[in-house]
């Protein structure tokens, strides 16, 4: 899973009013190279939720120094958009879970893959 | 001697290449033969060995006794059965130097090929004759019960013709065609209707049979139910125990027409094979008919043993038949089972086989029957785990085989959102979708964590999780897509929930696509490529259709012809569900119901399956020449055994062709253990190897369905609607 995907899923348990983020509970970690393509990582970023990001890359140990609030100007900011890019889209969590922030309820993570599906009495 | 008239065997002058070939391949001969424990010597004796000449090779007593006798008096032949060689004694060493004078390296013609004899000097012939084995207890073959007078009325008392489109199907289709009287026996549940008695009861021209039988004794009542049976060569029945609570003890089968070989076996492993000649009656009584199993193998070619008849004049006849075998071409053979219903539990003294007793059924494991409609949602749910998801995770990699090509209406309306756009795929399946827009942030979900792997290995964004509750933030996507997805669900409740799922996604003012299949294959005159490629695939091809209804009542589908270029406003659900339950569909054929279970063939292998139909690529990426199988092997609900139209043994090289549509047939697996037993019955020898039948469940949409849907979920208006290779398709907006 990676933090895009991260920053866009939400618990959904029934009756959770505050389920975004989720806490993601990391045991293997990974970084892949990704081609960068500064465009594309520019126009994500108002499509994301900033503070999420900052604190899901933190919780990785991956944040470095990525800032706590977005740069002005960041669309020719190569060195910013590159921080991103590296955030967003090349690490990858393979094993793990996420984690409710209201219900504690956690989603694994195996695979790369996070498994989001709820049981019958939680719908 | 002159050898090119008299006999079948063929003088042909030889170049020195060629002497020289034929020096090469005696010696090859010799040199297998010795793998055979067979030596040759090159003195001269009385016997000869005839490599290629046996019975392993088709080649028959008849053909090769014919050319050998020409070269003197035969004294024995000996072919042992399933060997690629035979043993002639001559009277005398002069007869044996002829043989292999005229004979070695020359080509006997047996039937429509010829085989390369070669022959070899032996001291001594040595076979074991297996020692004769007896008939299984309670089973009488009477030779010459009817006269051929007799044969003929009976033949003739049949008529094939006014029975339904079963018939037409099952000689389409290559198999038995089969019909009864007095009371239907039903292949579902191999059993008999005995409150619901046919029309016609026993043709008169049975009758003079039945007295003889009763007169003789071999029955004490009159039989009142008939089955006749009906076996081209090639064709049989897969072993079997005839229904305890079924029938009476005492069962008659009277054989017409060409002989065949029935194979009986007990529990312990016991095979006896009986040669059934025309005219015989068959009576099974007690263990052969309670506890041994009955079947005849589907095969061209018996191995019977050969007839005195012919015998040359001086040969001394070989005690016991069985060490003379030849090989026996099937033809025609039409059977006539004579049943006595037994109205009341059986309390036989075989309750190992007795489903009056509690034993399962002879078969692989039985079947539950198909599933209803379901009516509330703990139904509903368990039904598509049971006929959506399950099936989708079996077959997930041969399914994403078959889907690689995105269609190009989606691509457009994917194309045309403008870059930096979120978009969401519910049911991704192989995230197909995902990757068409490199500037749009996409992601999939799908309910299939098989599938959605394949995504993951793609390098797309993609979770697991179900359509009827996304976790994704509310108004967080400039555009959704359900592609293929809502059809999936199994009540109109569920399908309206994933709809309004689907909007609360999106921003105000995004848009979703949604596409589902269409009742309505046919649309403006055009067929659907889910149609056009039944067509194209049965064009001079023996099988009609790749997977027949399952449901043999289930007539064949004729398309429903939609003219009309407009939408109309409501619609009409066409087509209820026959008592309740879901019905099988034939696929590439039009729909007859709404909701029904579609087969998909998995096929484990290289090669993938076909293209699902609307692709704008080129539809078939399969390589092999295959002949289109006999889908119907695969039929398994309940016991598929005894159906014309199901076939256990097949023979090699049969291979079931992965059927593919629009959305391809899908299987249900285990524990409903269709698979199991499909599986299990199907093997083939070629690439693909076993393969067993999904069915999935699919609710068809009517034109106009899907928009009336939209129309219940609020904040949306549907911006366009259209048809698209056999989908019905809306493009909705947010308000």
């Amino acid at each position: 899973m990676k933090l895009l995907t991260h920053n866009m899923l939400t618990s959904h348990v029934k009756g959770v009013t505050k389920g975004y983020p989720l806490l993601i509970k990391a045991t293997e970690v990974k970084v892949n190279e990704v081609e960068f393509n500064p465009q594309f990582v520019s126009r994500m970023i108002p499509k994301l939720e900033w503070g999420a990001l900052v604190q899901a890359a933190e919780e990785l140990g991956h944040r470095q120094d990525l800032p706590g609030e977005l740069v002005q100007d960041y669309e020719k900011n190569e060195d910013f958009l590159k921080k991103v890019h590296r955030v967003l889209l090349e690490v990858e969590v393979i094993e793990g879970c996420l984690q409710c922030p209201e219900s504690g309820r956690e989603f694994p993570i195996s695979k790369g893959i996070p498994n989001m599906l709820l049981n019958e009495d939680e719908v | 001697m002159d050898a090119s008239e008299e006999n079948n065997v063929k003088a042909v002058r030889r170049s020195k290449e060629e002497k020289k070939l034929l020096r090469k391949q005696i010696k090859a001969s010799h040199t297998l033969l010795k793998h055979e424990g067979i030596h040759t010597t090159p003195q001269l004796t009385r016997s000869l060995v005839v490599a290629n000449g046996g019975l392993g090779n088709s080649v028959s007593r008849e053909e090769l006794s014919a050319a050998l006798k020409e070269m003197g008096e035969v004294e024995s032949l000996l072919m042992p059965p399933h060997k690629p060689y035979a043993f002639v004694t001559y009277r005398c060493e002069e007869s044996a130097l002829k043989a292999y004078t005229h004979l070695n390296g020359q080509k006997l013609q047996c039937g429509e090929s010829s085989v390369m004899l070669y022959l070899a000097y032996v001291n001594s012939v040595t076979y074991e004759e297996e020692a004769s084995v007896p008939l299984p207890e309670g089973l009488v073959l009477l030779e010459d019960f009817v006269s051929p007078e007799e044969e003929a009325l009976l033949l003739a008392a049949v008529d094939w013709s006014s029975t339904n489109e079963d018939v037409t199907a099952q000689k389409a289709l290559k198999h038995r065609r089969v019909k009864h009287y007095g009371f239907e026996f039903r292949y579902d549940n191999n059993n008999v209707d005995k409150d619901k008695p046919l029309p016609a009861g026993i043709p008169a021209e049975c009758l003079p049979v039945l007295e003889r039988c009763l007169r003789n004794g071999q029955i004490n009542v009159m039989p009142d139910q008939l089955t006749v049976n009906q076996y081209e060569s090639g064709q049989g029945i897969p072993p079997h125990v005839d229904t305890h609570s079924a029938f009476e003890d005492t069962i008659l089968s009277l054989s017409l027409g060409a002989k065949t070989v029935m194979e009986f076996r007990h529990p312990d492993g016991r095979v006896v094979a009986v040669v059934l000649p025309g005219r015989s009656l068959l009576v099974m009584k007690s263990e052969s008919r309670y506890l041994w199993t009955h079947g005849i193998t589907p095969r061209k070619f018996d191995m019977v043993p050969a007839c005195e008849q012919q015998s040359p004049d001086h040969v001394t006849p070989e005690p016991g038949t069985c060490s003379n075998l030849t090989l026996s071409k099937r033809g025609t053979r039409t059977s006539f089972t004579f049943r006595k219903i037994r109205p009341e539990p059986c309390r036989c003294a075989f309750p190992s086989a007795c489903d009056s007793q509690g034993a399962p059924s002879t078969l692989s494991p039985s079947t539950p029957s198909p599933p209803a409609l379901p009516c509330c949602h703990a139904d509903a749910a368990r039904l598509e785990e049971e006929y959506v998801h399950r099936v989708y995770d079996a077959i997930a990699s041969h399914f994403s085989s078959t889907r690689h090509s995105p269609w190009p209406r989606v691509c457009h309306f994917l194309s045309s959102l403008p870059p930096g756009s979120v978009l969401a795929d519910v049911g991704c399946g192989n995230g197909k979708y995902l990757g068409v827009n490199s500037e749009m942030i996409a992601v999939g979900c799908d309910r299939s964590s098989a599938l959605v792997q394949i995504c993951a290995e793609r390098g797309f964004h993609a979770f697991v999780s179900d359509a009827l509750n996304v976790p994704l933030r509310t108004a967080s996507c400039d555009a959704c897509i359900s592609i293929a997805v809502i059809h999936h669900f199994s009540t109109e409740e569920r399908r309206l929930a994933a709809m309004r799922e689907l909007v609360r996604l999106l921003k105000p003012g995004g848009h979703a696509l949604i596409y589902v299949w269409a009742f309505e294959q046919e649309y403006n005159k055009q067929r659907s490529k889910y149609l056009k490629d039944h067509n194209k695939e049965h064009n001079g091809k023996e099988n009609l259709t790749k997977n027949t209804s399952e449901d043999r009542r289930e007539p064949h589908g004729k398309s429903a012809i939609q003219n009309s270029g407009h939408l109309e406003e409501g619609y009409e659900p066409v087509g209820k569900v026959t008592d309740g339950k879901l019905s099988v569909h034939t696929n590439r054929t039009a729909f007859n119901t709404q909701d029904l279970l579609v087969p998909w063939h998995l096929k484990e292998g290289k090669k993938p399956g076909e293209e699902e139909s609307g692709d704008g690529v080129k539809r078939n990426k399969r390589k092999e020449k295959s002949k289109k199988v006999l889908t119907n092997q695969t039929r398994i609900d309940s016991n598929p055994g005894l159906s014309p139209g199901f076939d256990a043994s097949m023979s090699p090289g049969l291979r079931l062709d992965t059927d593919d549509a629009t959305h391809s047939p899908g299987s249900k697996p285990s524990p409903s253990g269709t698979t199991q037993t499909s599986s299990s019955h199907l093997k083939s020898e070629s690439e693909s190897h076993l393969t067993a039948v999904f069915h999935r469940y699919y609710h068809v949409f009517h034109q106009g369905e899907l928009e009336q849907l939209c129309s219940q979920v609020g904040g949306v208006k549907v911006q366009s609607s259209y048809h698209d290779q056999g989908n019905w398709c809306v493009i909705l907006e947010k308000d």
